[in-house]
């Protein structure tokens, strides 16, 4: 009997979990690019006084960098590192393009996940900066993060066959991201500064917006993706 | 018992094609593709497989008179090709268990023990990692993944690369159990299997 979609999306996602368990290279690389950035961001950023509305926005928008680029070294690999090392074959031969979307996606979801759980706070800790409502933070998060790991893992799916894999992974991303780090740097700043969770009304609606239309335009176009 | 039919395949790269015109029509039985390196042999699997498209001409399973849509024809057919590889750091059984989920049909891991037994694998490299095999036990893996859905249609693409004696023998009883049920294709050029087969598709 054939067992449902999710399913298929949770072996791919158990194939990913469990080679980086066992070798864990690229949660290793994000993170030290993560902590060599943060460090970077800190000692460049300690003696600049700004007014406290000014100094948020400046913080969520490095913080986003910080993010962004930590992901960036990361996220792409999903798709890239089965084509690379001859996997692909296998999974494409005989699972939906879909069900391999979702279950990458899902890996470079909780990837995103422990980077922020990791970055973020080390952040508020070193730059002396504590956003007014955490909840609200986290929340912005989530939404960009989903954001940030679908439209990535898809890109990945598309450059993994190409040549010069890395530049047109970061020529495709910027543009087609740049709709969502623009409110997600806006909802940070809004939401380290109110503690209200109405200060990130409107703009948490714009991250889900892009979060439901990437996730149902990249699973109709997978298939045309996935069987080339 | 599915009908396999292809119609006059062609496949160019960026040039000239390197086939054209094969058609193969069959239901159960030996088939061997040959000719010489370079002729199209692992090319014209691969789109007997659905993993790559022809440049022109169609490739359809028919099941009691209706063509079955891609998606359950990619399970109709199993696949073996010295380009398959596995997660290095994954055991076989683990490896092939995952496929047998993503694909929507989870395999009990006795039966996956089972497959491999039946290939010669020994029992103490099902749970070691890949990474550790040498080339023999990598192929007998490829090998026992084309059958992980128990499908009608077998393709093999030089399916006794690096096996020993006893991995050959092994293949060939397989073999010769699912041509009486089913339909076999290898790529080849074993004199062998060319002399016994049912049926040849020759691109030289």
């Amino acid at each position: 009997m054939k067992s449902p979609f999710p399913s298929q999306a949770v072996a791919v996602f158990l194939r990913d979990a469990r080679r980086e368990l066992r070798r864990r290279t690229t949660l290793a690389a994000v993170l030290f690019f993560a902590a060599a950035a943060l460090i970077l961001i800190s000692f460049s950023l300690a003696s600049v006084a700004l007014p406290p509305g000014d100094r948020a926005k400046l913080n969520a928008g490095v913080l986003w960098i910080l993010l962004f680029f930590s992901a960036s070294s990361g996220l792409p690999r999903s798709f890239v590192r089965e084509e690379e090392s001859g996997t692909a074959l296998a999974l494409r031969k005989i699972a939906r393009g879909e069900a391999v979307l979702a279950g990458k996606f899902l890996f470079n979801f909780l990837l995103f996940l422990a980077i922020a759980a990791v970055a973020v706070p080390l952040f508020c800790l070193l730059q002396t900066w504590s956003p007014a409502n955490p909840w609200t933070l986290t929340i912005v998060l989530l939404l960009s993060g989903y954001g940030v790991s679908f439209v990535s893992t898809f890109l990945s799916a598309i450059v993994s066959r190409a040549g010069q894999k890395d530049i047109l992974f970061v020529l495709t991303a910027l543009p087609l991201l740049m709709p969502l780090l623009l409110p997600a740097v806006e909802a940070t700043a809004r939401a380290a500064a109110d503690p209200a969770f109405a200060a990130i009304d409107p703009v948490w609606k714009v991250l889900l917006s892009y979060d439901g239309l990437a996730t149902v335009g990249g699973m109709v176009l997978m298939r045309f993706v996935w069987e080339g | 018992m599915p009908r396999f039919e292809a119609t006059k395949l062609a496949k160019a790269f960026d040039g000239p094609p390197i086939f054209r015109d094969v058609s193969l029509e069959a239901e159960r039985g030996l088939v061997a593709v040959t000719g010489r390196n370079g002729s199209g042999k692992s090319t014209l699997l691969k789109i007997f497989a659905g993993l790559m498209r022809p440049s022109r001409g169609s490739v359809a399973l028919w099941r009691d008179g209706a063509k079955l849509p891609e998606n359950d024809r990619a399970h109709e057919i199993g696949f073996a090709s010295p380009e398959l590889e596995f997660i290095d750091e994954l055991t076989a059984t683990e490896n092939l268990s995952l496929l047998s989920r993503a694909a929507g049909r989870p395999a009990a891991a006795r039966g996956i023990g089972e497959l491999l037994d039946a290939f010669g694998l020994a029992r103490p490299a099902h749970g070691r990692r890949v990474g550790e095999f040498s080339s023999g036990m990598k192929q007998r893996v490829r090998l026992a993944f084309s059958l992980l859905l128990d499908p009608p249609v077998l393709l093999w693409d030089e399916p006794y690369s690096n096996l020993d004696t006893h991995g050959i023998d092994a293949a060939r009883t397989i073999m010769n159990a699912r041509r009486e049920t089913g339909l076999v294709i290898l790529a080849t050029n074993d004199r062998r299997d060319i002399e016994d087969a049912d049926d040849e598709v020759s691109l030289s």
